[in-house]
């Protein structure tokens, strides 16, 4: 029987692909290795996981407290502790051989170097089938700046990476930066598979009584419901602005969450902070998004990407999103008003 | 571990601001131990974001008891948790304490709510023979444990910062004369508390673990060949998930960072680098 399809590619030109089950993934440092949720999940049925961040050599993160709740959200500054490179290649990517759900492993470096020896190293290791760039971590000061804050340095990042591994690769942008279109562009234009938007938005939180920074680290990264609309812009901007398919991050928590990114122009999306509070999040959209589709009398989920695209007159189009379809026109009077209702 | 809506049975006001929740789940009172928690929902919406670890208090077979004080927004939320609504919870979490087979007498200190675990683990090890003192400290009479939820076979003492019932003053101020008698030593409540059981339990005169680790708790040359006693000790830190993954509630130990939730809440005094804790 033919129900809608719900797959997806994430790397369409890319000669490995980056074909996924379902357009739903989890997100980097909110799903471990993959393994602590299997207990709770049936984490095969994910459209993929992407992997805690990893570096090089272990690290053992920033001193506590690393995390706060904030109004619908919270803030963290782990500082990306990790057990290293060479124990994700001898002991976790075995167990991810294994599965059927791909692992896509975010890597972290400090230096150029550093995210070209993860690629090289990684480049034909069973079980990962792509790499996310995290050029966008808050809470790690390697000179103060981030790769993921200007063009150049984006783009000079994703190329070395690029080069050293032909695994599919997902940029993954930084919110905290003032033209995220720029930067989409100039990844995109080095080599990225597709991007993945955004990282956290980095804020802090005094705690008044001690009349200091409330996390060790002073600042830290902001996720949860709270950042979406942030997101979901950033998203809809850099859709009009690149051909590769893009991955709305921030705030996702349901079925509605998630179409507000597919229309704003995101191919999937990932699912973070909500692991924490409903482990079972991701599985509970692809099933809605499958209910939605069917319903809606919907062939493919690829046909929602975009269609809460505008012409606007300082905002045009690109030739891309043109093509993807449904976008310039109205959605079908079926899909107004139930889609935001939630 | 599971995630399971347990219905809610009783909820009895035991202190101000401090309400036992009962909880009907037989999942959860056939798996849970002394000294692990239960990660709860503060309801349906995503404001307050997290869950809150609550530890166990009482073990039943056909569920568990929660001791819930509302600190804050999302505390109150479950603490109001009503007779016949469903509560969220994932669990049981986290390591339990452990009691050793030829263990005969215990010393337990509560602070504050931090007594929660130690009736749990007081209730589990006196059918198995063993003998129990609690000691319990707070700030005020009110907030003091009733006597009557204590086990009767539990020699219970208490101690109140502003001296309106028990001792006057610390609860790790009533520790002393129990060191010897006891072959273990567990303890709940803030930090500052534990590093000060952690610094009387394992300083030489009162008997200490003979390991290299408690050298630096040393405060003169150490009268070493008393048998090894355990000090362990359940952690209260926020917390994310609580399954190990966002690496938010870590503690520094001798081990490097830990997490509360995965490799607590239950620690040995000494694996803990008080240093930076305390």
């Amino acid at each position: 029987m033919g129900g809608p399809n719900l797959e997806v590619d994430l790397a369409p030109h890319n000669k490995l692909g980056l074909r996924l089950g379902n357009p739903v993934l989890v997100a980097s440092g909110c799903f471990g290795y993959g393994t602590e949720y299997e207990p709770l999940v049936d984490i095969q049925r994910l459209g993929a996981i992407c992997s805690k961040g990893i570096t090089v050599r272990p690290r053992e993160g920033n001193p506590p407290p690393r995390i706060a709740e904030t109004p619908s959200g919270m803030l963290n500054a782990i500082g990306l502790q990790n057990v290293g490179l060479q124990r994700v290649i001898s002991d976790k990517a075995p167990i991810w051989a294994r599965w059927r759900v791909p692992v896509i492993v975010n890597i972290s470096g400090e230096s150029i170097g550093e995210f070209e020896e993860l690629a090289e190293r990684l480049d034909g290791v069973p079980g990962v089938a792509g790499l996310e760039l995290n050029i966008s971590c808050p809470n790690i000061s390697a000179g103060g700046r981030l790769f993921a804050d200007d063009a150049d340095s984006a783009a000079a990042v994703t190329r070395v990476v690029r080069a050293a591994s032909s695994l599919p690769l997902m940029a993954k942008l930084s919110p905290n930066v003032t033209d995220i279109v720029a930067i989409a562009r100039a990844v995109e234009e080095a080599g990225a598979d597709c991007v993945s938007i955004a990282n956290t938005l980095v804020g802090m939180v005094i705690d008044v009584e001690a009349r200091r920074p409330y996390i060790a680290n002073v600042t830290a990264g902001l996720s949860g419901p709270a950042v979406r609309p942030v997101v979901v812009r950033m998203v809809y901007e850099v859709a009009r602005a690149v051909r590769v398919p893009i991955v709305g991050v921030g705030g996702v928590t349901c079925l509605r969450d998630a179409l507000e990114y597919l229309m704003a122009g995101a191919t999937a999306v990932q699912v973070g902070t909500a692991n924490f509070v409903n482990p079972r999040t991701a599985l509970e959209i692809i099933e809605g998004l499958r209910d939605y589709l069917t319903e809606k009398g919907i062939a493919d989920v690829a046909e929602l990407v975009g269609l809460a695209q505008r012409e606007l007159p300082n905002l045009p189009l690109s030739p891309s999103l043109k093509g993807r379809g449904g976008t310039v026109k109205l959605a079908p009077p079926s899909l107004q008003g139930r889609a935001l209702g939630g | 571990m599971e995630l399971v809506r347990a219905r809610v049975v009783a909820n009895e006001a035991i202190m101000p601001d401090t309400h036992v929740l009962h909880l009907e789940s037989a999942e959860l009172g056939r798996a849970a131990a002394p000294g692990q928690f239960v990660h709860i929902r503060c309801g349906p919406t995503w404001e307050p974001l997290l869950r809150r670890p609550m530890s166990v208090y009482r073990i039943r077979r056909e569920g568990v008891s929660l001791m819930v004080r509302a600190v804050g927004e999302g505390s109150a939320i479950i603490a109001a948790s009503q007779p016949g609504e469903v509560v969220d919870c994932l669990g049981p979490l986290g390591k339990p304490f452990t009691v050793a087979p030829t263990s005969r007498r215990l010393v337990m200190l509560g602070g504050g709510y931090g007594v929660a675990p130690l009736v749990a683990l007081a209730e589990h090890v006196l059918p198995r023979g063993r003998e129990v003192v609690l000691l319990v400290g707070a700030a005020t009479a009110d907030y003091v444990f009733p006597a009557d939820l204590v086990p009767p076979e539990v020699e219970y003492q208490v101690a109140t910062m502003d001296g309106s019932l028990g001792h006057a003053g610390y609860v790790t101020e009533l520790l002393p004369p129990y060191l010897d008698w006891a072959d273990g030593v567990y303890a709940c409540g803030p930090t500052p508390m534990l590093a000060a059981v952690s610094r009387a339990a394992l300083t030489p005169r009162n008997a200490l673990v003979p390991s290299p680790l408690s050298q630096a708790w040393r405060s003169g040359p150490g009268g070493a060949g008393s048998p090894p006693k355990p000090v362990q000790l359940a952690m209260e830190q926020h917390m994310g998930c609580a399954m190990g993954v966002c690496l938010g509630c870590v503690v520094r130990t001798r081990h490097g960072y830990q997490r509360v939730c995965r490799d607590g809440p239950v620690f040995s005094a000494e694996e803990l680098c008080w240093e930076e804790l305390a």
